[in-house]
Formats: C-alpha cells, structure tokens, sequence
C-alpha cells in the first residue's frame, strides 16, 4: 500500500519529556541499586581481607589512590543513601503511607536532597 | 500564539517533524483545543482527534510542553511559549497527533471491564450500601484518555505485557465492586511479573490524570489485596 | 519466561529489604556502642556465634533482593532474549559468587568461644 511511513513512529525522545519529581527519585533509585550491586563483589572481598589480619585490616582504608577513594566514596554515600532512604519510603507508600500524590512529592524532594548532602559530606570528608 | 506541533503523515513523509504555527486566540477562546480547532481553520491538514470537547470523552490527549494532557482541559493562559504538542509517548502514531490505541484497549478487555456475578439474579436489582458504593469513587471516572499508560515508563518498556495504569485502575474498579463475585480470577490474572508487578511506583499516572484520579493508589490496593489474600 | 511468579519476587524483595534495613541499623548501633572499630574488636564482632551467622544472613538478604532488583531492570530494558538470559546469568553468576566468598570466609574465621 502506502510507500513511506509503513513503519508507524513512536515519539519517545525522554529529553522532550518534563518528568515529575518522583520519577526522578526513582530512576535514580534504580541507578543507585545498580551502583550497588555492582559494589558487592567489592565489599565481599573486602570482608575477607578485614579478617585475614590487622595488616589487611588497615590496609583496607588505603587500598585506593587518594583521587579514586574520594570520588567512588562519594559515589558510593550517595548511592547507598539515595537507596536506603528511597527505598523505605517505597515500603512506607506500599502499606499506604504517603502514598498520596501531595505527601509522595515532598517525600521524593527530602530523599533527593538528603542523598546529596550525603554525597557531600563523604566528598567533604574524604577531602579534609 | 506560538505553537510547535508534531507533524507526521504517512503518505508522504518518511519520518516526522516538528511545524511551527502562530496564531492569535480570540476572546473566546480559554483551551488549548479551541487553538487548535481555530488552527484547523488555518491548516485543514493537522490531524488530531476531539469530540465532546469538555473533559468526558477522552480523545484529544496529546503531550503538552512534555506532560500528558487532554487540550480541552488545558488552559490556555499560564502555557509556556512555543506550545510543543507531540502524540502520546510510546505509541504508534499513525497520523500528526493521532495514536494506535489498539494495545492500549487491548489490555482494556483482558481485565474484563464488566460485572462478573454468577449468583442467582436479584428480584430487581443488586443493591449497595453507601458505604459500598463509596469505594468506587475515584475509580467509575476513567474516561481511557490513556494520558497516565503514556506518561508511565514501566509501560513504554513493556507495552505489550504490562496493562499499565489505565488498565489496573479499572481492574481495580471491578475488584472493589461490591456486586463483582470474580474477585479471586481477576486477582489470579493480575499476580504476573508484567501484568502487574512492571508498576515501580513511580507515580507519573497520578500526576497526569485529567480526572484527578490515582491509578497508583488502586495499584497499591490490588497489591494489597493479592497479599492479603496469600496470608 | 517465569522466573518467579509475581508477587513471590515482589515480595522477596520487600522482605528482604526489611531484613537488611534490620540488620544493618542492628550493625551500626553494635559499631558505634563501644571503642572505636580496630581490627581486633572488628574480628571478635564478625567471627562469634552471633556475628558471624548474621553477616552472612545480611548477605543472603542482600543477594536475594538485589536478583530481584536486577531481574526487574532486565525485564525493562534488556528485550532480545538471548540477550537477557545471559545478561540474568552473568548477574545471578556475580551473586553467587558474592555469597561463596562470604560464606567461605565467615567458616574459615567462625571462632565460637569454648
Ligand atoms: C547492597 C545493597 C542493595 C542493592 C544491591 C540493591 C539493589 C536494588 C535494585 C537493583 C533494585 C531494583 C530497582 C528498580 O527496579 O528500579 C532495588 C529495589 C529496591 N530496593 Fe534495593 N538494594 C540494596 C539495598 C536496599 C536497602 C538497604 C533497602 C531498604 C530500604 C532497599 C530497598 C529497596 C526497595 C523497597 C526496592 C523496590 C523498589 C521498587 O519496587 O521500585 N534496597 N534494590
């Protein structure tokens, strides 16, 4: 039949689309349990070398360059703030609670902005 | 007025593009959709669908500067210039502003969107307590505009298999229904990982209903109730 | 592909998120209570009867709320199905891997007194 345009077009460009606040908490919720999965193979190991004896122990702190130790610390403050506080209030708003659009917005803007002060007291203190 | 509009036409264009209009409201004229009806008048060609033309029928939703929103609900004074309209995100456009609803409606009836009762028909009627009834509130207004399925990212991802906000708000619609005695097969066909359990809370459907209603908060009861049920 | 009914997964990942909210706040408040952590406060916590058995129920707990997690991106964003199986693979392989270190490692230490 028709020659172009056999193929329908989807309009899906996500940087044309003004996303609400809670959309972004929970893509960065998702992003935050990604960067923690991908930390677990690193704390595993860690775990072993803290027991193996007080010379690993401590070595443990310097394992990184100062550089690297700051930035994914930072990172990592976020990531596990972002995603412990996210996701208790996923399981509050799962039994009801906050649930409403109202209280659901403001509990998204306070775990946006924890998460980040966080970071920057890790940065702060990783700096000093 | 300045306006951006998506424009695609399947017969002569091979992908879409963006047009840009201007135009000046009359003094009648208070929504976006008496705009766009005026720049019909203007340019027969642009393509979208409207009928009631007051917030009922659900045909004219469209994404508005980049949220999901019916134009005769959307008041012209307090929208941002150039006025960017683009079809519903994530669905086939098959024309301009136009969009295949066809999956949409199908997930529609799989939930079954009818009294189920297979009890002894009453004498006259089924009756309901207020009370009963009351449950229904913020459910029985749907009007399948499907603003909240195309603005919930866990339905651009799995449109196919996830019945998306829309669709769980009107199953949910039935499973309050006092009357309905299918509670425990509609509750079997939704515990699926996509049917049901794509929704992440992510509460975009509740910020974009036309209506004011909360798909998330009827999701979060269907949980609650094939929970409640297991226990 | 089931992986898991759905309720079962949405559920594990609930309790299990429960689980580790538990046992970490439990951890904190032991690590904070006390001397400051040296290695050998550190190493009598993590290789007694109770601490021991409890790292490794915070890992499991770990491992199983983040194959859920993990699967729930997979199912969103990964679509080609070969693609995906090895994708779920490569993250269930990770996991696994994660908990035999742990587990290893806690028996090899486990230093019940007496
Ligand atoms: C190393 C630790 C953790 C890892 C690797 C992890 C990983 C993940 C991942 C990958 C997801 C999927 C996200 C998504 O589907 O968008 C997730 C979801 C979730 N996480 Fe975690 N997580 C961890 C710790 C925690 C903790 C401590 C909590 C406690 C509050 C928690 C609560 C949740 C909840 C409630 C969800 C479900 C959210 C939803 O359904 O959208 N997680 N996690």
């Amino acid at each position: 039949m028709a020659k172009p345009g056999d193929a329908r077009p989807v309009f899906l460009d996500l940087f044309r689309i003004r996303f609400p606040i809670g959309a972004i908490a929970s893509i960065l919720h998702r992003a935050s349990g990604v960067l923690l999965f991908l930390a677990l193979p690193p704390l595993a190991l860690g775990l072993e070398m803290s027991l193996r004896g007080e010379a690993q122990f401590e070595a443990l702190r310097s394992l990184l360059p100062a550089p690297w130790r700051i930035v994914i610390g930072t990172i990592l403050a976020w990531a596990a703030t972002h995603h412990l506080l996210a996701g208790i209030r996923h399981l509050l708003m799962d039994v009801g609670v906050g649930s409403a659009l109202g209280t659901a917005r403001a509990s998204a803007r306070a775990v946006l902005a924890i998460a980040l002060l966080a970071a920057l007291f890790a940065a702060w203190r990783g700096l000093s | 007025m300045k306006l951006s509009i998506y424009r695609f036409n399947p017969e002569t264009d091979d992908r879409p593009r963006m047009q840009a209009y201007e135009i000046e409201p009359e003094a009648g004229d208070k929504k976006l959709l008496d705009v766009l009806m005026r720049l019909r008048t203007v340019d027969d060609s642009l393509s979208f669908r409207r009928s009631c033309r007051e917030g009922v029928c659900g045909s004219d939703a469209m994404n508005i500067n980049g949220r999901n929103g019916l134009a005769c609900l959307t008041a012209l004074a307090g929208l941002k210039e150039p006025v960017v309209l683009r079809p519903l995100p994530g669905f086939p456009v098959i024309r301009d502003l136009i969009v295949d609803m066809t999956q949409f409606f199908a997930h529609y009836h799989a939930i079954k969107p009818y009294l189920i009762n297979d009890g002894p028909p009453p004498e006259r009627e089924h009756l309901q307590t207020p009370e009963q009834r009351a449950r229904l509130d913020g459910l029985y207004e749907c009007i399948l505009c499907a603003c909240c399925s195309a603005f919930c990212p866990s339905y651009w991802w799995n449109p196919d298999k996830f019945i998306g906000p829309s669709g769980l708000l009107q199953a949910y619609r039935f499973i309050a229904d006092s009357r309905d005695t299918a509670t425990a097969e509609r509750l079997d066909y939704l515990d699926d990982v996509y049917r049901l359990y794509r929704c992440r809370t992510i509460m975009n459907c509740t910020e974009v209903c036309p209506k004011g209603l909360s798909p998330s908060h009827a999701i979060e009861r269907i949980r609650l109730a094939l929970l409640q049920r297991s226990s | 592909m089931r992986l898991f009914r759905g309720q079962r997964a949405w559920l594990v990942q609930r309790i299990s998120a429960l689980l580790v909210l538990a046992l970490l706040a439990a951890g904190g408040l032991a690590l904070l209570l006390g001397p400051p952590l040296d290695h050998a406060r550190w190493h009598a916590l993590a290789t007694g009867v109770h601490g021991g058995p409890l790292i490794m129920l915070l890992f499991a707990a770990l491992c199983a709320h983040a194959w859920v997690g993990m699967r729930d991106i997979v199912l969103d964003y990964v679509q080609p199905r070969a693609l995906r199986l090895s994708v779920l693979t490569l993250v269930a392989l990770v996991l696994f891997a994660v908990l035999v270190r742990v587990l290893l490692t806690l028996a090899a230490h486990f230093a019940p007194p007496g």
